[in-house]
């Protein structure tokens, strides 16, 4: 066997040496003599997979010029080819990766400056291209590809022998081109396809430009670029626009999308559904905790094998930084790929987002010890790769006529003791390794003129470890290295004396088994060395010192993949509470000693001594007091990467609904304060932000799931400081506005704007098919199509406000603009127009007693909520803050102090009111029989401090309880625990770990910038 | 020219009669308040009081079966039915330092500078702060104003919240320094990676050789002969060493918690006392062997981490009374100063989650009159101590019945009024509603 390896070495270096012969294309003119040599090989006897499925034992491949001339058994090798006997060798196709940036140029990130530096409105690229820097579908990866020695040769020790290579910067990200990882051809002819797919992401990337600083706005740019395209290119004249025209040439091609988690990917998937598109879904390797969702979604995902080194939890208090979800996603990443094979989700495998590449074939070893089969892996990493690009006449597998892109294995591809020996690419040999010779075994050892001894050899193959039999039980570790055939030996045979080491110098005959040569002992006298093998290793010493894996086990998957989620969202129950006091913010008022029934979802009985229904439960209400679910007005939990998309002063095609955060711990805290649906509002940093999203507190459930059926659509406008960036440096007074006088006028031109819009498409619809033909499509735009639901009812405006004269500018515009203002939201100063909102009827969301924190806020005062109540307003009290949110009942309480309320009154600001505010109250916000059973059960008087939500209702299902609350408590400490000892055992083992990381504050108030936290509101 | 235009347009956008309420003269008939429940402020609850003060010194405060004087010479307060507190005491604010967070002339509590121990934030406490008399109408009575920023922010001082300046409100002068503690948990922005992590352990570890370097010398500087050359910063570090003055180290996390402790004992510092402490659950056993006190903040806050017990923040008072630490409650955080009047339901959250509400009422009177040295005087209501007390129609800790019906500081009734309830009159008014 060494023989025959030995050959191959030559072999190669021969071929090595030969690189120049495929140096230039055909059209590049030569310097020198011309060497264009046929590169025909045959490789015969070995097994051949030609793809991940078909294994050919006794096959021979013939390539020529870099591609497969021949593959299988009863091969013909013709004449003048290369013949290497491949016997016990495993040929297999090369992998694809389909996410990577070989040989592009990096794109250097800028400082992201925002708000600390001047804003940037416009694009400041040349050339007649897209208004926006994210947005750069002309960017080709094929243009801007050079063919890059050190990261080609990286890839290649992975197994690759061809990847898809994209400039993964900016939103539209342009062309991706299929490229070979052959070094010594020209791009011209490494470039397989040069606009194979095109790529997308969220992420704005290094573009400059402010716009879009949120996720919702990046969703947003997407959307109406898709909308833009489409209109430039039924209008081409309207404009010669580079950027879209590009966007609508690779309409056709592959869309491969990189999201940063599971929950953004089910957000691209559904930007996808809008337009037509299925985007095939590069994620994080998170999938797994969501994978029903993702299964859904039809999507082909690309599968990164970047998974997490374990933490350094040596630290009890460190330790104790690290997130449950960081803990069990680093114990249960491994088993992405199976699970989603499993599921039957198409993937392929990549080595994207691994900063250490070497990592990948350990990581892949890894995914299989984790349940994806050897098939599976190599399915995911040829034929899939090659399927999704439509390219699997080139890659992906061995035929006739493809790009000879192939692995020489010494075993089976996954086998422990494997050895990636030579990675051909486009006919080009590539030597990863070779097989090391064995010399493991017992040998007899000569020295000069003393007794013989014995030197045992064990160890790996690579790494033998040798030690020297003095006398039984007396032996000393020695070295042995052998580099080619020249060996040299070192031991010590009185290892505790310095100074006495016997140094052995010679080579090593294969065929003889025999090592020889000269040494010199300790005594400077010279003599003649031999050690002869006598017997191999023993099966047991020859065992790789690695053990056999420890069978995997995982802990439980849970929903939402966060401590406190569970492995099944509670179900709808059928529950009497018994006995209770009953408010029911209703015209019944509150009810002494009453049974509530909560059937299929309803609140199906309110009365005395009701029975409990077959299958249902009852629980003891004495002594405590059930209210409806608390109603959050203003909120801005759950929301995904950012809460503002300040950068423009109208931004009304923006969404908080596409970027519904189901996984914030928030929703599950504000549950435990009685909470069972809030509005996630946009911030205020414009004076016309975005749509809201209406959501119950479905803890468990996807975003999707969290939004209230059948909620109407509502918007967040903004006035004052916020808007007008008062309070944002002195950088940022470019902007329009910056006073309250240019805020007028943003609303008075967006909503002139809006009419005209409407009309424009009024018209068009009524044009005969043959003169719309003939005539120039309106362009949908997303922020104008937004206000113009407003002025038909279909949209509610939702209105963050503070002083007078600002309160009474938006109601005066209203009337004048011809819309509604449904709620002004904080509305500290609403008390000073009570008389104007009711007259407009105006419903008022408003702090119990915030004040102070800006100048807007001098004059705001505690009364103001009894006040604008006592003048008739439907008054709401809001939170704005994640904190507050779970002590509502708390700030309700505070009007009854400030200005006199009836209790009862008083929770209704927190109840029934905003549920008529947001137009829910149909079906929310009161204690009445047909109603959704959303009730709290609270253990003191509602309004008190002392009171706690023992038990929360959302759709009748038990969200929140405190027996289970316990429960969980206990687990994620277990849970923890177990995973942590888990950790300590890799890092025992020699596993790498990385220090516990400190997560940014993401609580966001109305002005929260990007994701940076802000203090005020 | 510039500053007269300034007080021009001042002047003339502030009504006359938002103005602060003038503050009450000194005490001048004995006064008598019978018939109500009287929290001492230690624990103990008397129904059926009487307190009598005279001069702003309690005479009597106990049951009113054992008060034997003639009531005749006492202004009496019948307040039966009513609840007797002393005055509430507000650790570690900025009241009346800052008065609107977003308009920088008006903040006074961050001088530039990491070590600024002679910096005084009494000098700047401003008595005609719209907000204060909107605190202490909810039974806020006393605060120790504290300065914010840089490592060694400065020195603290107790003031009572009726006063016509600061000479007049202060109660202890430069009580303690504040030392910020380097935070041991770095957030790294996304585009950082451990290099940075490491340069800021550097800076941080540079941060606290300077700092021991200053006390090093302080501690040795206060010993030299008169004539000395004077340095303001060493001088001002006196204090610590012969236990005049707490250092008062803020820290959150478990581990800076002990780091900072034992660095001022080290350096010979005789008072400390923790201030934040929002970890202090990990640290319970350290706090007790070593007598920390520890002034814990806003409870009304998020747990720090996502797995945390959603009530953990409002359950920690309890684990600190638990464990025999002795603690007391502040308001610190984002809108301290205007949301300080809550400190009464930070207490109740307290009572809320674990603490019985006596041992709550501690937490903001005896217990911060204990930690900042005042207790001789303020804290609770006894013979001897300063007539500073509330009379609530309900519980005071829970805002469903607080209710302050009368309140002295000093034996002085203040003026319960302020510019909120002005404007709630005035704009009742405009609506013909009744007040």
């Amino acid at each position: 066997m060494s023989i025959f390896l030995r050959q191959l070495g030559l072999a190669g270096g021969l071929l090595l040496g030969s690189v120049a012969a495929y140096a230039q294309p055909s059209t590049y003119p030569r310097n020198g003599v011309y060497d264009q040599r046929p590169g025909l090989y045959a490789f015969t006897h070995a097994t051949i997979f030609t793809d991940y499925k078909t294994r050919l034992t006794d096959a021979t491949l013939v390539i020529r010029d870099g591609r497969v001339e021949a593959v299988g058994t009863g091969v013909k090798i013709p004449a003048g080819a290369v013949v290497t006997d491949l016997k016990g060798h495993f040929i297999y196709p090369g992998f694809v990766d389909l996410y990577a940036s070989y040989g592009l140029p990096e794109v250097k990130a800028p400082e992201r400056q925002g708000r600390r530096s001047g804003p940037q409105f416009e694009s400041q690229k040349t050339g007649a291209y897209d208004w926006n820097q994210a947005i750069h579908p002309e960017t080709s990866a094929a243009e801007l590809f050079k063919v890059n020695d050190e990261q080609a040769d990286m890839y290649r020790r992975l197994g690759f022998g061809a990847v898809l290579t994209q400039q993964a910067d900016g939103i539209a990200r342009g062309t991706a081109a299929l490229v070979t990882l052959n070094t010594a051809r020209k791009e011209q002819e490494v470039v397989l396809a040069d606009r194979a797919a095109a790529a997308f992401s969220f992420d704005k990337g290094t573009s400059p430009q402010d716009y879009p600083s949120s996720l919702m706005g990046s969703i947003a740019l997407l959307r109406q670029t898709y909308l833009d395209a489409d209109w430039n290119q039924r209008n081409p004249t309207k404009e010669q626009n580079l950027s879209l025209r590009a966007f609508n040439q690779q309409r056709q091609l592959p869309q491969i999308f990189d999201v940063r988690d599971k929950q953004s990917a089910l957000r691209a998937d559904k930007v996808g559904d809008e337009f037509g598109v299925q985007y095939i879904l590069k994620g994080r390797g998170d999938e797994y905790q969501r994978l029903s969702d993702i299964q859904a979604t039809k999507a082909p995902l690309i599968v990164s094998l970047n998974f997490p080194d374990a933490y350094n939890v040596d630290d009890v208090y460190d330790a104790s930084r690290i997130s449950l979800e960081e803990l069990k996603h680093w114990e249960m990443a491994p088993a992405n790929a199976a699970m989603l094979a499993k599921a039957g989700v198409p993937f392929v495998l990549s080595a994207a987002d691994l900063k250490d590449k070497k990592k990948f074939l350990p990581n892949l070893k890894k995914a299989i010890q984790y349940g994806l089969s050897e098939e599976q892996a190599l399915r995911a990493l040829t034929a899939t790769p090659a399927e999704l690009l439509k390219q699997q006449n080139q890659v992906g597998s061995l035929k006739a006529g493809m790009v000879a892109n192939f692995l020489v294995c010494s075993n089976r591809l996954f086998a422990d003791d494997n050895v990636l020996l030579d990675n051909w690419v486009q006919g080009q040999r590539y030597q990863l390794s070779t097989v090391p010779t064995d010399y493991r075994g017992v040998y007899t050892l000569k020295i000069g003129t003393q007794p013989e001894l014995k030197m045992l050899v064990a160890g790996k193959p690579e790494a033998p470890e040798m030690r020297i039999v003095l006398a039984p039980k007396d032996t000393v570790r020695g070295t042995l290295s052998v580099n080619g055939e020249l060996a040299t030996i070192v031991y010590n045979p009185t290892p505790k004396t310095k100074g006495t080491a016997v140094r052995l110098g010679g080579f090593y005959t294969p065929e003889t088994r025999l090592f020889q040569g000269d040494g010199q002992l300790a005594d400077a006298s010279q003599v003649k060395w031999s050690a002869q093998r006598q017997e191999e290793a023993t099966r047991a010493a020859r065992r790789d010192s690695a053990k056999a894996p420890e069978p995997v086990q995982l802990g439980q998957l849970q929903y939402p993949f966060v401590a406190f989620g569970r492995a099944q969202v509670p179900q709808q129950e059928t529950v009497v509470i018994k006995n209770a006091t009953v408010w029911t913010s209703d015209a019944a008022g509150k009810l002494e000693n009453t049974d509530v029934l909560l059937q299929n979802g309803k609140i199906a009985k309110v009365g005395k001594n009701l029975a409990v229904p077959k299958g249902g439960r009852s629980i003891d209400g004495t002594g405590k007091h059930l209210t409806p679910g608390i109603i959050d007005e203003h909120s801005h939990i759950a929301i995904s990467e950012g809460v503002n998309e300040g950068t423009q002063a109208v931004t009304s095609e923006v969404r908080v609904s596409d970027v519904v955060d189901a996984e914030d711990i928030d929703v599950y805290r504000d549950l435990a304060g009685g909470v069972v649906a809030s509005q996630l509002l946009h911030g205020s940093a414009n004076p016309i932000g975005g749509q809201s999203a209406l959501i119950k507190l479905r803890w468990g459930m996807t975003a999707e799931q969290m939004k209230i059926e059948g909620a109407p659509g509502f918007i967040k406008f903004a006035l004052g400081e916020n808007v007008k960036q008062s309070n944002w440096g002195e950088l940022n007074v470019l902007r329009f506005p910056q006073t309250r006088m240019g805020v007028e006028q943003v609303f008075v031109d967006a909503f002139t704007r809006a009419k005209e819009y409407e009309q424009e498409w009024k018209s068009w619809n009524k044009l005969s098919k043959g003169k719309q033909k003939k005539g120039e499509t309106p362009r949908r735009d997303l922020e104008l199509e937004a206000l113009v639901e407003i002025l038909n009812q279909q949209r509610f405006i939702t209105c963050h406000s503070y002083v007078q004269s600002e309160i009474n500018m938006l109601l005066n515009t209203a009337d004048r603009m011809g819309f509604k203002v449904n709620t002004f939201t904080h509305i500290l100063e609403g008390y000073k127009v009570a008389d104007k909102m009711k007259a407009h009827g105006v419903n008022a969301s408003t702090f119990s007693d915030w004040w102070a924190y800006k100048n807007e806020v001098r004059d705001a005062i505690p009364y103001n909520a009894a006040i604008m109540h006592d003048a008739g307003l439907n008054v709401a009290i809001n939170s704005d803050d994640a904190e507050m949110s779970r002590r509502l009942n708390q700030e309700a309480a505070k009007t009854v102090k400030y200005g006199g309320l009836s209790e009862e009154e008083a929770l209704k600001l927190v109840t029934i009111n905003p549920a008529k505010m947001l137009h829910l109250d149909k079906n929310m916000g009161s204690i009445k029989e047909g109603k959704d059973a959303d009730v709290v059960l609270w253990n003191d008087h509602p309004l008190s401090v002392y009171a706690h939500a023992e038990r929360t209702f959302v759709d009748g299902r038990q969200m929140f309880d405190v027996e289970s609350d316990a429960r969980m408590r206990q687990e994620v400490e277990k849970e923890r625990l177990r995973i942590v000892q888990k950790m300590l055992d890799a890092k025992k083992a020699g596993a790498p770990t990385q220090g516990a990381t400190a997560k940014a504050n993401k609580h966001f108030h109305c002005d929260t910038m990007g994701e940076e936290k802000e203090l005020d509101n | 020219m510039k500053n007269i235009l300034f007080s021009l347009a001042l002047l003339a956008a502030t009504p006359a009669l938002a103005q602060v309420p003038t503050p009450a003269p000194a005490q001048s008939k004995p006064v008598l308040l019978v018939g109500g429940t009287l929290h001492v402020g230690n624990g103990t609850v008397v129904p059926d009081a009487a307190v009598a003060f005279d001069k702003g010194r309690i005479t009597y405060a106990g049951a009113q079966s054992g008060f034997s004087q003639d009531k005749s010479t006492y202004e009496v307060v019948d307040v039966k039915g009513q609840e007797i507190y002393p005055g509430l005491i507000l650790p570690n604010t900025t009241l009346g330092l800052t008065e609107v967070e977003a308009i920088r002339a008006t903040v006074d509590e961050r001088e530039v500078g990491m070590l600024n121990p002679n910096v005084r934030a009494l000098i700047a406490y401003n008595t005609d702060s719209d907000i204060i008399p909107t605190v202490r109408t909810n039974g806020v009575l006393l605060a120790q104003v504290t300065p914010r920023g840089g490592m060694l922010s400065g020195q603290s001082s107790i003031v009572q919240l009726d006063a016509w300046n600061w000479q007049d409100a202060v109660v202890k002068t430069d009580d303690g320094l504040h030392l910020n503690w380097p935070p041991m948990v770095l957030k790294l922005n996304p585009t950082e990676d451990a290099t940075a992590v490491e340069k800021r352990e550097k800076a941080r570890q540079q941060q606290l050789r300077d700092l021991e370097q200053l006390l090093s010398e302080a501690s040795v500087y206060r010993a030299l002969p008169a004539g000395r050359r004077e340095n303001l910063r060493l001088s001002a570090l006196n204090g610590l060493f012969d236990g005049s003055k707490t250092l008062f180290i803020h820290a959150d996390y478990g581990k800076e918690i002990i780091e900072g402790v034992r660095f001022a004992k080290r350096l010979g510092v005789q008072k400390v006392t923790v201030i934040g402490a929002r970890d202090a659950w990990m640290m319970l056993d350290f706090l007790k062997q070593n007598d920390v006190a520890v002034v814990l903040s806003r409870i009304h806050a998020l747990p720090r981490r996502s797995g945390d017990d959603y009530d953990l923040p409002y359950k920690l008072p309890s684990l600190l009374q638990q464990a025999g630490v002795r603690f007391c409650l502040d308001y610190e955080g984002d809108q301290e100063t205007a949301g300080s009047r809550n400190l009464a339901f930070i207490a109740g959250t307290a009572a809320g989650h674990g603490l019985t509400k006596e041992q709550a009422l501690t937490a903001v009177t005896l217990s911060p009159a204990r930690i900042m040295g005042v207790d001789k005087d303020y804290g609770s209501l006894e013979a001897g101590k300063s007539a500073t007390l509330v009379v609530s129609s309900g519980d005071l800790l829970d805002m469903r019945t607080n209710n302050v019906t009368h309140a002295f500081i000093d034996g002085r009734a203040f003026n319960m009024t302020n510019k909120q309830t002005y404007l709630n009159q005035k704009f009742r008014g405009k609506y013909g509603m009744k007040n």
